[in-house]
């Protein structure tokens, strides 16, 4: 028996789940703490949900473990943990009032009515539900119906509260509020959210940490900006923000840097761990890493920068960001991100696209 | 076409008319020009074969009605929510019955009782043996309407602590219920109208149908007429109530959250 | 604690709901009819079943003329009677599933629910119209004419029992096939040069073979089996397989004979069944949004 952590909430040992020849999810090790929002970052089918539904105990793992504040519930049915969850279709009960489907866990917790009432009354608060009791869910708009959700989620202050794309269902203003607003609940109440996403800006937004999930198993777990600034491999660095790729063979390898030829100039990355003088490569580099100068501005780029020449195709315009399309000579497109304070090209300018040598992530191919 | 479905109303439901115009008049061989009474429904209620026939067969009908609905909620619901490799063959066996005559599921329970089990003929054989066929029935009615329903509803009440026979008190019945009572009305009026079955089951105890049979062996006569009146209503207004429930209650049916 | 040992793993809920339906099934339907294959090869003598095993039942069954013309005329006139109601079956429920619009359950429910009054009140109702002392015949006769003589006991009065009584079967399975059918396929078939005749043969009907199949097989199966009908309207030559059956268990009280006929007539059903559920295999075709 190891000893227990008193900080870890949740913690995931070896988890494997297979569907007949299907390995949904393949070795998962997590542990989660009481003050932490984690987000669990992946594309469909790469197990989240899963792993989700097995913390909950909607399925069984076929191997490992899952302990909840220090004690195994693998098999202990879903009913008896006492864990929280908000659902992408949001499932409340359409027979059921508001307040009856919210107060629906403490009942089926036996908890005395007197008892009930006040922690209705707490939730309605702080959801902001007031006036809304009596109604039904079908007669609420969206963003309401996910508010009812996360209240029933929260009343019976679980031990942890699972979340399965809550907001996938919601329009973007709404999900932006909420974003923030289901931030600040985890941040006041101090319970666990696990939050299963495959959007990467959700993520980004309202978590402490992030797994990256691919084919069951965890890509990069870490702090949310290390995960951005430094993902560990190829797949991370393509899934978290925005990349341009390029691909060529590892020439000299320097300490934390190495050197490589792409398309006839030389290019300084910085070095992952397993890439060896010789190996194949992809170097990736952010949208927003990638910055631009007039040709004729040459000489303002440092020269320690890497720096290729090419012609600006496009400018797009997003309103919070511009992304400059750039068609590089070695015949390969390029984007660059920048603030739309510092818009001084025009399209067809020639211009350099250059970078500093510790920007980006270089993965062994 | 319409013309066709039209006459095919004609033709089933003529008889139906006539029977139930014949019997409010006053001869039921040639009841024209019309001449009403409710003489035959007198007679019907005055005589004490049919009114102790009436109750054999409210009570058939009742057994057998609770028995499959019962057994075919829990089928229903165990091929939908937890799917299996065995899927089909239980719909096979669930369905079965629908294919064997009922001739035979009659005169095989009076086998069995009878040499087997060494039982006369009684009431609870005859229900047994009328359950079987509303089983398939029921089968049939609930499971054509609870694919629709979004068992995910179940999950998140269980994770909310509702244990299984809690989540299905709380969450499913109160959703479903129309579709039972649907299966439970149509149970019932096939076994409180049946004759193959429960006759051979019951020996000398007498149901409507089995009265019904007796007196038609001698001949068309008014009270037959105002028993087939009678029946046609009962069924007819159970129908109209199954109609109005499904109307009504699909549109509660398979809420999926939205 | 991970249940392992493979007693507690097979009580799984799944078995918990589907078990007691099928018990029950098994013990009500299939013991019974395993009783009665098993009486088939017994004796009766005075009233009495004695357990020789023997084949002298079904040597009687099909050595005396009596009986074979029972189990052909009653073959004959199911065959017969699901020909007809598929015949007349077919375009109500084609033209209710196509332009019943709102009114498609009503529609169908009114055609259902006559089946349920039971076969006595409705053999009665029918005699009421078709007999001796009935609506049509006596018409005839107040109008001057000679009653129908076709109309009284016979086999002809029989088979409109028949057709009677199952008709609603034949329509609903080929309607509930209907609803599931997309009919925007017959506008494929007439853009790309098909008549209605020949969309009809080539995509309607083998994409509803299904329903066709079941309410056949649904038709079939009861009139083979049929008592009341035959010994109402039909007449003294209309005595079919399943009154000589039910006479076996009645008034002659030979059951190892009459469990022979049971056997009989349950390998006739089961063999349309058979028959029927080999087509489908072969074919593929779409029955409540399940396909192959």
């Amino acid at each position: 028996m190891s000893t227990h952590d008193d900080t870890v909430s949740l913690s995931l040992q070896d988890i494997c789940k297979q569907f007949g020849p299907v390995k949904a999810v393949d070795g998962v090790n997590l542990d989660i703490r009481q003050d932490e929002f984690f987000a669990l970052l992946g594309p469909s089918g790469s197990g989240k949900t899963t792993l989700l539904r097995i913390i909950a105990g909607l399925e069984h793992p076929t191997s490992g473990r899952v302990m909840v504040g220090g004690q195994d519930v693998t098999y202990m049915p879903p009913y008896h943990r006492r864990i929280g969850m908000v659902f992408q279709n949001f499932l409340l009960f359409p027979h059921k009032t508001v307040a009856e489907n919210i107060v629906f866990p403490l009942r089926m917790q036996n908890i005395a009515k007197a008892q009930r009432g006040e922690r209705l009354s707490w939730a309605i608060h702080l959801l902001r539900l007031e006036g809304l009791e009596a109604r039904y869910p079908h007669e609420l708009s969206g963003g309401q119906q996910q508010r009812v959700s996360l209240a029933r989620g929260l009343i019976s202050r679980p031990a942890l509260l699972l979340l399965d794309e809550p907001l996938a269902n919601l329009d973007r203003e709404l999900r932006a509020e909420m974003e923030i607003e289901i931030r600040r609940y985890q941040k006041e109440l101090k319970i666990p959210f696990i939050y299963v996403t495959h959007n990467q800006e959700e993520a980004l937004t309202m978590s402490d940490r992030i797994a990256v999930m691919r084919n069951g198993v965890f890509e990069q777990v870490g702090h949310r900006t290390e995960v951005y600034q430094k993902p560990a491999t190829a797949f991370v660095a393509g899934f978290v923000g925005q990349s341009n790729q390029m691909e060529g063979k590892a020439d000299t390898v320097n300490g934390s840097l190495l050197a490589f030829t792409w398309k006839g100039t030389k290019l300084v990355v910085p070095h992952a761990g397993d890439v060896k003088a010789g190996d194949p490569l992809r170097f990736m580099i952010k949208h927003e890493d990638v910055q631009v100068e007039v040709a004729s501005k040459k000489s303002a780029i440092p020269a320690s920068h890497n720096h290729l020449p090419g012609k600006l195709r496009d400018i797009i315009f997003k309103g919070q960001t511009v992304n400059y399309l750039i068609d590089l000579e070695g015949g390969m497109e390029i984007v660059a991100s920048g603030s739309p304070r510092d818009m001084k090209l025009s399209v067809g300018d020639l211009v350099f696209a250059f970078w500093p040598q510790e920007a980006g992530a270089s993965f062994r191919l | 076409m319409a013309g066709l479905l039209n006459l095919l109303y004609i033709f089933l439901y003529a008889p139906i008319f006539y029977v139930i115009y014949a019997s409010f008049s006053q001869d039921i061989v040639w009841p024209f020009p019309p001449a009403f009474t409710m003489q035959a429904y007198v007679d019907l209620a005055g005589n004490s074969l049919y009114s102790d026939a009436l109750i054999n067969s409210l009570i058939i009908g009742l057994g057998s009605g609770i028995i499959s609905t019962a057994i075919a909620t829990a089928g229903v619901i165990g091929i939908l929510r937890y799917p299996s490799k065995r899927r089909t063959l239980i719909i096979v066996i669930f369905l079965s019955p629908l294919f064997v005559a009922e001739l035979l599921i009659g005169i095989s329970s009076l086998a069995f009782n009878a040499r087997i089990l060494g039982l006369p003929g009684n009431i609870f054989s005859a229900i047994a043996a009328n359950a079987v066929e509303g089983v398939a029935f029921s089968f049939l009615i609930i499971l054509s309407q609870l694919v629709r329903y979004d068992w995910q509803m179940d999950e998140a009440a269980m994770v909310f602590g509702a244990r299984p026979v809690r989540c299905f008190w709380e969450i499913t019945l109160p959703t479903i219920w129309p579709s039972l009572l649907g299966a439970f009305l149509i149970s019932f009026i096939l076994a409180f109208n049946n004759l193959e079955i429960s006759f051979y089951n019951l020996g000398a105890i007498p149901t409507l149908p089995s009265v019904a049979w007796g007196s038609l062996r001698f001949g068309l006569g008014p009270e037959l007429f105002a028993l087939a009146a009678l029946t046609n209503g009962f069924v007819f207004l159970i129908f109209a109530v199954m109609y109005v429930l499904m109307r009504t209650g699909l549109v509660k049916f398979g809420y999926r959250g939205k | 604690m991970k249940p392992d040992s493979t007693w507690r793993a097979f009580i799984t809920p799944f078995v918990l709901l589907t078990g007691p339906g099928t018990i029950f099934i098994s013990i009500t339907l299939l013991l019974p009819l395993l009783t009665i294959v098993m009486f088939s090869f017994w004796r009766t003598e005075s009233y009495e079943l004695y357990a020789d095993w023997n084949l002298d039942n079904y040597r009687v069954l099909f050595g005396e003329a009596a009986y074979r013309t029972f189990l052909i005329r009653s073959v004959v006139s199911a065959a017969l009677t699901s020909l007809i109601c598929l015949v007349l079956a077919w375009p109500v429920a084609y033209y209710i599933a196509r332009h019943g619009g709102r009114y498609r359950l009503l529609l169908v429910l009114l055609l259902a629910a006559p089946f349920f009054t039971g076969v006595i009140l409705r053999i009665a109702a029918l005699q009421g119209i078709l007999g001796p002392g009935g609506l049509i015949n006596m018409t005839l006769g107040l109008a001057g004419f000679a009653p129908i003589k076709l109309l009284m006991y016979t086999q002809f009065a029989a088979t409109i029992g028949h057709i009677y009584l199952y008709i609603p079967f034949m329509v609903t399975a080929i309607y509930l096939s209907l609803v599931n059918f997309d009919f925007a396929l017959l506008d494929t078939a007439k853009i790309n040069g098909a008549g209605p005749f020949r969309a009809f043969a080539e995509v309607t009907w083998p994409l509803n073979w299904i329903g066709t199949s079941i309410g056949t097989v649904l038709v079939f199966i009861p009139c083979l089996a049929s008592t009341i009908t035959p010994r109402f309207l039909g007449g003294p030559n209309a005595t079919s397989f399943g009154m000589s059956l039910s006479q076996q268990f009645g008034e002659t009280g030979t059951w190892a004979l009459g469990s022979a006929m049971s056997v009989v007539m349950f390998i006739f059903s089961f063999l349309v069944i058979a028959i029927m559920s080999l087509t489908i295999d072969l074919r593929r075709s779409g029955f409540t949004g399940v396909g192959k």
